[in-house]
């Protein structure tokens, strides 16, 4: 771990794929992290220090990129030139620009109380089995090489985890957190 | 003496044996330190044996400053030379704590030029970082008595909410009490080191500590050495004060029901209810007497009058789960920090609420200094380096002002640290040489809602048409929580750079009204931003037909011209009195009346480009 541009998957020794196993990812975080950290050089000289904060700033940037599956997903595509920033019009279908509006006012016609509460479970259980295929659905165009039905499905994964957060922000303004 | 430094040539210099390191607890109310002492880390005493060293300072002409027990005891006699809970002034303006109702005693340098807050006091003008030093230099004088020589360095404990100016003041303390600070560490954490090594557990730990003043709750994860803080959250405005206060108001309205006794000062009250808390921690009835007047606070009545702000703490550590993605079942310990953890009612609530007994084994008082020591030991050297390491979170998210008030967050709250993270952003106007970058602190979606920390600008920008410019903002958080921002310009490597370090910060109350601000406002944020956003989107749009009539207004005719007028003047109208549905439906709407005129332009365009390059191909031909 001495270079702050290699690639995150080789930085934890894990091969460059959808699927990853969380269990090894932490394991190796953990590990580097107890090399670099800048507590290890709390006696040391500035320079020194310096570095430490960079390595471990960068073992941590790395770490949250592979650990959350949406960011891997655009990590992953990055990795092969493609740029998930640039949204292009046929990126996106009719069809799934209608069910994200759909399930968007479900969500924004809930009663603004603790009723809504059973909807809302019901809305996250539907959410997740959607994240689940379209997840399985990236990883398999991944695989196949083709990139272009692999963004496509990153951005319906970007909706999706949108909607999930905003499901989990319903919750907690109902629940009086 | 001399004759023991000689060494023998080539010979190995000999390891020292131990380096004096310890962990300082800088409390509100108390400080306590800390170190390894043979057997384990301890926290030391003072000479008459007391661990708790109360925060008040004492000044007098011509003399050192008296801090601890003695200077307290001046409180009510000398108020104005009495400096106590000086923690609550760190990281404030002036202005920002004379704008507070809250009474304080003192009276404030108004000479000073930077509006740091400072008091004036028959030694002189002393400022917050001033009187905490003193504060640092009494314990410092108590550990160097104890361990028998110069201390080498100190890990200094905060709470997990502190922000970046209230960070930095207290670094600046330890520097001017002359201490090598190797780590701020935050108190919840320190907590959970304490109790975490000798057991060599794996698990989540969640540490609820609930002080005088403020309630704070952490979710750690241990694994193989490493404590991972998942989540943090808390109420900067619970305690046991509250606790003391809601059984103060119980008195006063027994006293006046059937007696009528006269009711004696709130302060007085405050010490008759505290007395009773504590007498409740073992007992299930105390007995409150004032003059002929008796009163019997029994644990029920106390159940019922606390029952709210335990709830509260409930809420919190239900919030903090979820922050971190984990369930009750999860949980394998629960750690008690503050006094008000002793309380009964309170450890039933955690243990009913977490479905296990929390851990008490330690100190409730003592807990966040021991941990301190332990980790001032392990960087220091004492012990091997691979003993543990402590990975901790930001409390607050950093982000950036853009365009139309909007903060673009860049480092989210409870993200690891040191984090570095940059973004680019690009200039709003044609030929925009200068840009200024506000840096705030905050969860919610509005400027004007979060925290301001810094100001900088980023000059001799080359001109450009607007979106040409690239210009990426670093955000570097190092491992005490510190901020440093940084922008540069791509094209041209121009630079600017600014470490964060604000002569007042954020209010803990304030913290606490932005976050829980930002989860009750999260639905109006929203609906703010989009309104937002599609201002933004309709000026654009005005802006770019704006031009477009400047130079090529000859191509409408009369009823194009009224027409494109019309919807020029109801977006106007909408757009600053409208939601965003309507702006939308309004942008929209001059998108299409426009698009007639946009398709006229681009007609003449064609022709006039493909004019120049019939030219110039004919030019070419002719070669």
């Amino acid at each position: 771990m001495q270079s702050l541009t290699r690639n995150y998957f080789t930085l934890f020794n894990l091969p460059e794929a959808c699927e990853l196993d969380q269990e090894s990812l932490s394991a190796e975080y953990r590990r580097q992290q107890g090399e670099v950290h800048p507590d290890r050089f709390a006696n040391a000289e500035e320079p020194e220090k310096l570095r430490a904060v960079q390595l471990s700033s960068y073992l941590n940037e790395a770490y949250e990129t592979l650990k959350s599956p949406l960011r891997r997903a655009a990590y992953l595509l990055s990795l092969r030139d493609i740029d998930v920033e640039q949204v292009n019009q046929n990126d996106l279908s009719m069809d799934l620009l209608l069910e994200q509006i759909q399930l968007r006012e479900k969500l924004d016609e809930l009663p603004k109380d603790e009723s809504a509460l059973a909807t809302l479970d019901a809305l996250r259980s539907e959410v997740n089995a959607k994240l689940e295929k379209q997840e399985k659905n990236f990883a398999k165009f991944f695989d196949l090489e083709n990139f272009n039905e692999a963004k496509k499905v990153y951005h319906e994964l970007q909706f999706l985890y949108k909607l999930s957060a905003e499901i989990d922000a319903g919750e907690e303004i109902r629940l009086g957190y | 003496m001399a004759l023991l430094q000689i060494q023998e040539p080539g010979g190995k210099q000999a390891k020292p044996l131990h380096r004096r390191a310890v962990g300082i607890d800088l409390g509100t109310t108390n400080s306590l330190v800390a170190a390894s002492c043979g057997t384990g880390v301890e926290t030391l005493p003072d000479s008459t044996g007391q661990h708790l060293l109360p925060s008040v300072v004492h000044y007098a002409k011509g003399k050192p400053p008296l801090v601890g027990g003695e200077a307290k005891a001046l409180l009510v006699d000398d108020p104005l030379n009495t400096i106590a809970s000086v923690k609550r002034l760190l990281g404030k303006s002036l202005s920002e704590l004379k704008a507070k109702q809250d009474y304080l005693p003192f009276e404030f340098d108004e000479a000073r030029a930077d509006g740091a807050p400072a008091i004036l006091t028959e030694a002189g003008s002393k400022d917050v970082v001033q009187i905490s030093a003193d504060i640092l230099g009494a314990l410092v004088a108590r550990a160097e008595a104890s361990l028998k020589g110069a201390l080498e360095g100190a890990v200094i404990t905060v709470p997990a909410y502190f922000n970046d100016a209230q960070r930095q003041q207290t670094k600046d303390a330890a520097q001017l009490a002359g201490l090598n600070v190797l780590r701020l560490l935050n108190e919840p954490t320190a907590a959970a080191v304490a109790y975490g090594l000798d057991s060599n557990d794996q698990g989540n730990v969640v540490v609820f500590d609930l002080g005088g003043g403020t309630f704070d709750v952490s979710l750690l994860s241990l694994k193989n050495g490493v404590f991972e803080v998942l989540a943090t959250g808390g109420d900067t405005s619970l305690g046991g004060d509250d606790i003391d206060h809601a059984i103060a108001e119980w008195i006063a309205a027994q006293l006046q029901e059937p007696a009528g006794v006269a009711v004696p000062s709130m302060a007085k009250l405050r010490q008759l209810a505290n007395a009773a808390k504590h007498e409740l921690s073992d007992k299930t009835q105390a007995t409150i007497l004032i003059n002929q007047f008796s009163a019997l606070l029994e644990e029920s009545t106390l159940k019922q009058l606390t029952a709210d702000m335990i709830r509260r703490t409930i809420t919190s550590c239900r919030r903090v789960l979820r922050d971190a993605g984990l369930t009750v079942a999860e949980i394998d310990n629960i750690v008690m920090v503050g006094g008000s953890t002793r309380m009964p009612l309170v450890r039933d609530a955690v243990a009913e609420f977490f479905g296990k007994a929390p851990l008490t084994d330690i100190d409730p008082d003592k807990v966040v200094a021991i941990g301190a020591g332990i980790q001032a030991d392990m960087l220091i050297g004492n012990k091997s380096p691979d003993s543990f390491l402590l990975l901790d979170v930001n409390p607050l998210s950093l982000g950036i002002e853009t365009m139309g008030e909007l903060v673009e967050k860049i480092i989210p709250r409870n993200t690891t640290i040191p984090v570095a993270k940059a973004q680019e952003f690009t200039t709003f106007k044609d030929g925009q040489t200068v840009m200024s970058l506000h840096v705030v602190q905050g969860e919610r979606e509005l400027v004007s809602d979060c925290r301001s920390l810094a100001r900088f600008e980023l000059r001799d920008i080359p001109s450009m048409v607007a979106g040409a410019a690239k210009i990426r903002v670093s955000f570097q958080v190092d491992a005490d929580g510190l901020l440093s921002v940084s922008a540069e310009e791509l094209s041209t490597g121009k630079k600017a750079e600014i470490q964060v370090k604000p002569s007042y910060g954020l209010e803990s109350s304030v913290i606490e009204e932005m976050l829980q601000d930002s989860q009750s406002h999260a639905k109006i944020d929203m609906e703010a931003r989009s309104i937002k956003e599609a201002q933004l989107e309709a000026t654009q749009l005005l802006d770019a037909i704006a031009n477009a009539l400047l130079v090529d207004g000859n191509l409408l005719s009369p009823e194009e011209a009224d027409s494109l007028a019309e919807s020029i003047k109801a977006l106007e109208t909408t757009m600053t009195t409208g939601s965003s549905v309507q702006i939308h439906a309004a942008t929209e709407e001059l998108n299409q009346v426009s698009s007639e005129f946009a398709a006229k332009r681009m007609d003449l365009h064609i022709a006039n480009a493909l004019r120049g390059e019939s030219i110039d191909a004919m030019e070419k031909s002719t070669d």
